[in-house]
């Protein structure tokens, strides 16, 4: 099949957005560029012929999650400090570019063997094959509810102090916590023979 | 070698997983870490789309995906939600403060 | 017929100790008697066996995919050490009647006893290596918690603790060798390792042999691993007779007596076993000549005799093995117990401080003397004929040093076997306490075994055609208990063996007229009292382990971008293999 154009826009659009939600500097600006990132995936996944499914995805990805998060950043506050990592970088780059260099390339060469084309309807195969996909999603969506409710109470729980507020971070921990280990074992100089003076009777 | 719809498909999954992971990786706060793991939610979707539509079986995909959006959706409301805990807790929304199993 | 015996034998220790359990502390008569009544019946099932054992699989119990199937074979090796274990296990626990009377926690210690004697005769009728592998562990688990049953004491809780580490580092060469076997052979059966062992590439099997002899020479208290054995003996005195004595530490012996036929032939191992035995054998006599403990010194003499075993398996004298550790077990059983008779009288367990209790104590003088003797090796007794077999074979096997090593270890058998008899029972009365004979119920277990160390050599020749079944090496030529005394008297290194005990008895007799000797062989005393420097290198590598514990604390930052380079610093050593293997 021919490639179209508006794929290839699709895809880098796509990725462009990601890579700009996950680098943004303001948690704002970050919910909106996920927001695209969520139209964009769904307008490539209509493409594809998944129609449900984009426009599921594009009213919980774009719509629900962007709107809770703005939500949140509101009670939380911006945050907009911008502070380096705790993992080195080049660790981080090395790392997900060799998973993605050994991913591509055990997935690449791409045969496939045809499959059948079989005429189901998507409520058909929802409702009746994966029915317990269905009572799996009621339980998750009980349980998140049921979750959300509980840890959002008003309950009186006495804040900890973050003592850590204007440290200048380190990567690796102190060693004061190393150093004070308790042994609370017995030094094996206690296994040496000593004749028993006197017995358990 | 001619670029195929499919190879832009792999890119895609890649890509986002790619970018999804070094969120995980360097981010700080609770709520990029929120969004990094929205991210990789949607390279699994479309990979399970894809994978319907590959195998002539789009509705399989479809279904299966619908599963991934609710479960990937739960995890992002439960992962706001102690956010604001954390917050309320700690002063903070960093990954640091969180860090009372270290040693 | 036979499975309903195999199931007894395994099974109704297991139901007694679940009883025992349930019936609870504050009715610790009914305890001992659902105890004593269990353990003498799966003897009974044991002994039966003797009479219905087949050399085919007779149980099965088939747990499909990666397990297998779990099989048992009763064939003559396997049913003679149930045989030992159910029948000295029932003694020790008549025994603990008196001996623990009075406390605490009875029912975890009798099922404690009965899961263990249920799960050793398990090992040895066992035919899948990876049931022999479980019943191995649930054997482990058994001698550490009994080690430390008294666990307010830290001297009984460290020993325990050693023991356990020790065994287990064993237990994973053994576990290796077994997940080897069953990568390249697809079976978890023994007979597939027996019969086709030659079909392994030779580095796979020289793997296999040095992992279950690193397995067989931890659980049996050999050099190098011979530490644990002497402080496993804070453990009460019945579980230090049937545990470590007369069953536990023959599981590493049966495993290489099993297997000898399928690693004969790897270079340099029959040697490596050799070695290994001669070493522990004579290692084990000179420690138990300066230990003043008394159960200690017969820690180190069960080392020492257990190398003598470990050696006719390198030889390939497997039936001189077995028929040394049958009447080992019932000797060792025999001191053990009367050991323990002499310690709840006196109240102590220095020898310096106990003698001349001959007079006050004669039913255990006399038993113990018979295990005395059988343990140096005197005519008549079990531990004559089965230890001259031994000599005999390392006689002709054509390595002299084996030979000369075990003979050297007779001699200082005898000499600690004197010094430990004369210090205990003879010479001037040194204990505080006025010692009481042993009580009744004690009477019947050390008079069974008595009158087991003076006949089981009568068994020679029906234990010969037992062993003749299974499948072990060809050495098995008797046919009659008459043909193994006529060996025995007709060979030369009888006379030898008997020449130099005479010289160990003098030795200890003399030993004012030797003291000019003594006195230049303190530098021996002193070096072994470091115990050949073993503990130091425990103590080396204990620390060294702790050291890197504490280093590598630092991987843990609690920080959750530090997990994730864990996640996917793990997801690419995986992709990296699997694209690698394809």
């Amino acid at each position: 099949m021919p490639l179209d154009s508006v794929e290839i826009l699709l895809v880098t659009a796509l990725l462009l957005c990601a890579l700009q939600a996950v680098r943004a500097t303001r948690l704002l600006t970050a919910a909106i560029w996920l927001g695209a990132a969520s139209a964009m995936l769904s307008l490539w996944l209509y493409t594809l012929g998944a129609h449900i499914i984009a426009v599921i995805e594009l009213s919980v990805g774009a719509g629900l999650v962007t709107v809770l998060m703005v939500f949140v950043i509101g009670i939380c506050g911006p945050d907009a400090r911008g502070k380096h990592g705790l993992v080195p970088t080049w660790l981080a780059w090395g790392l997900v570019i060799s998973a993605s260099a050994l991913l591509a390339a055990l997935v690449l060469p791409l045969t496939g063997t045809p499959v059948p084309f079989i005429q189901t309807s998507f409520a058909s195969v929802l409702w009746e094959q994966r029915a317990l996909d269905i009572l799996l999603q009621m339980i998750l969506i009980f349980a998140g509810v049921i979750g959300v409710l509980g840890l959002l109470s008003d309950r009186n729980i006495p804040p900890v102090i973050a003592a850590f507020h204007d440290q200048e971070e380190s990567v690796v921990p102190t060693t004061v916590e190393v150093a004070n280990a308790p042994s609370s074992v017995e030094s094996p100089r206690a296994w040496t023979e000593t004749p028993e003076g006197k017995v358990r009777v | 070698m001619n670029l195929t719809p499919m190879h832009l498909i792999v890119g895609g999954v890649v890509g986002l997983g790619a970018i999804g992971v070094y969120g995980l990786l360097v981010m700080r706060n609770l709520l990029k870490l929120v969004i990094a793991l929205q991210i990789l939610g949607k390279a699994a979707v479309l990979a399970l789309v894809a994978a319907g539509a590959n195998s002539q079986q789009i509705n399989l995909g479809q279904s299966i995906a619908l599963t991934v959006i609710v479960a990937d959706t739960i995890v992002a409301v439960i992962g706001l939600a102690l956010a604001v805990q954390v917050q309320r807790h700690f002063g903070a929304l960093d990954v640091r403060a969180l860090a009372t199993l270290k040693g | 017929m036979t499975s309903v015996l195999v199931l007894g034998a395994i099974g109704l220790p297991w139901l007694g100790a679940l009883s025992v359990w349930l019936v609870g502390d504050a009715r610790p008569r009914w305890q001992n008697f659902l105890a004593v009544g269990f353990s003498v019946a799966a003897g009974i099932a044991a002994l039966a066996l003797l009479l219905w054992s087949a050399d085919a699989i007779v149980l099965t119990i088939p747990l499909g995919g990666v397990f297998g199937d779990f099989t048992f074979t009763p064939d003559g090796l396997g049913v003679f050490l149930a045989v030992v274990a159910t029948v000295i296990g029932s003694l020790a626990v008549i025994y603990s009647v008196d001996y623990m009377r009075g406390e605490a926690q009875l029912g975890r210690y009798y099922a404690l006893i009965l899961l263990f004697i249920g799960a050793m005769a398990g090992l040895v009728l066992t035919s899948s290596l990876l049931l022999l592998f479980l019943f191995w562990e649930l054997v482990a688990f058994c001698s550490y918690a009994l080690i430390s049953f008294h666990n307010d004491d830290p001297k009984a809780v460290a020993g325990g603790i050693k023991a356990l580490i020790m065994t287990q580092i064993g237990g994973a060469g053994l576990l290796a060798g077994i997940l080897l076997a069953y990568a390249y052979l697809g079976s978890y059966a023994f007979d597939a390792l027996l019969t086709r062992a030659y079909t392994l590439p030779p580095i796979v099997l020289a793997i296999m042999a040095f992992g279950f002899l690193i397995a067989a020479a931890a659980k049996s208290a050999q050099v190098p691993f011979h530490t644990w054995l002497p402080d496993a003996m804070e453990a009460p005195t019945p579980v230090s007779a049937l545990i470590h004595a007369a069953t536990m530490v023959n599981a590493g012996v049966y495993v290489l007596a099993r297997f000898y036929l399928a690693f004969a032939m790897v270079p340099n191992w029959a040697t490596t076993v050799m070695l290994v035995g001669v070493a522990s054998a004579l290692l084990g006599a000179v420690m138990a000549v300066v230990t003043n403990d008394f159960k200690r010194v017969l820690a180190y003499s069960t080392i020492s005799q257990l190398g003598y075993m470990v050696t006719a398996v390198g030889v390939g004298a497997i039936f001189a093995s077995q028929f040394h550790l049958l009447s080992h077990a019932v000797f060792k059983a025999l001191l053990f117990l009367g050991a323990g008779a002499v310690i709840l009288a006196t109240g102590t367990r220095d020898m310096n401080q106990m003698g001349g209790l001959s007079k006050m104590m004669p039913f255990v003088r006399n038993v113990f003397l018979l295990g005395a003797m059988a343990l140096v090796g005197l005519p008549i007794l079990n531990g004559f004929w089965s230890k001259e077999l031994v000599l005999e074979a390392c006689a002709t096997c054509g390595q002299d040093w084996v030979y000369l090593g075990l003979l050297a270890t007779v001699g200082i058998t005898a000499l600690y076997t004197f010094r430990m008899v004369w210090l205990v029972f003879f010479g001037k009365p040194r204990a505080a306490r006025a010692g009481r004979d042993a009580p009744p119920v004690m009477r019947v277990a050390l008079g069974a075994l008595a009158i087991g160390t003076l006949t089981t050599w009568l068994l020679a020749g029906p234990f010969a055609c037992l062993l003749g079944g299974s499948a072990l090496s060809a050495q098995t030529a008797f046919l009659e208990t008459a043909q193994v005394c006529r060996q025995v008297t007709g060979a030369s290194s009888t006379g030898l063996a008997l020449g130099v005990t005479a010289l160990g008895f003098a030795a200890w007799w003399g030993r004012e007229r030797l003291s000019g000797l003594t006195a230049r062989l303190q530098w021996l005393e002193r070096v072994t009292a470091q115990d050949f420097g073993f503990e130091w290198l425990n103590a080396r590598i204990v620390s060294g382990t702790r050291r890197a514990a504490h280093a590598l604390r630092a991987t843990q930052t609690g920080e959750l971008n530090w997990n994730m380079v864990g996640i996917v610093g793990g997801l690419v050593l995986v992709l990296a293999f699997v694209v690698w293997m394809r």
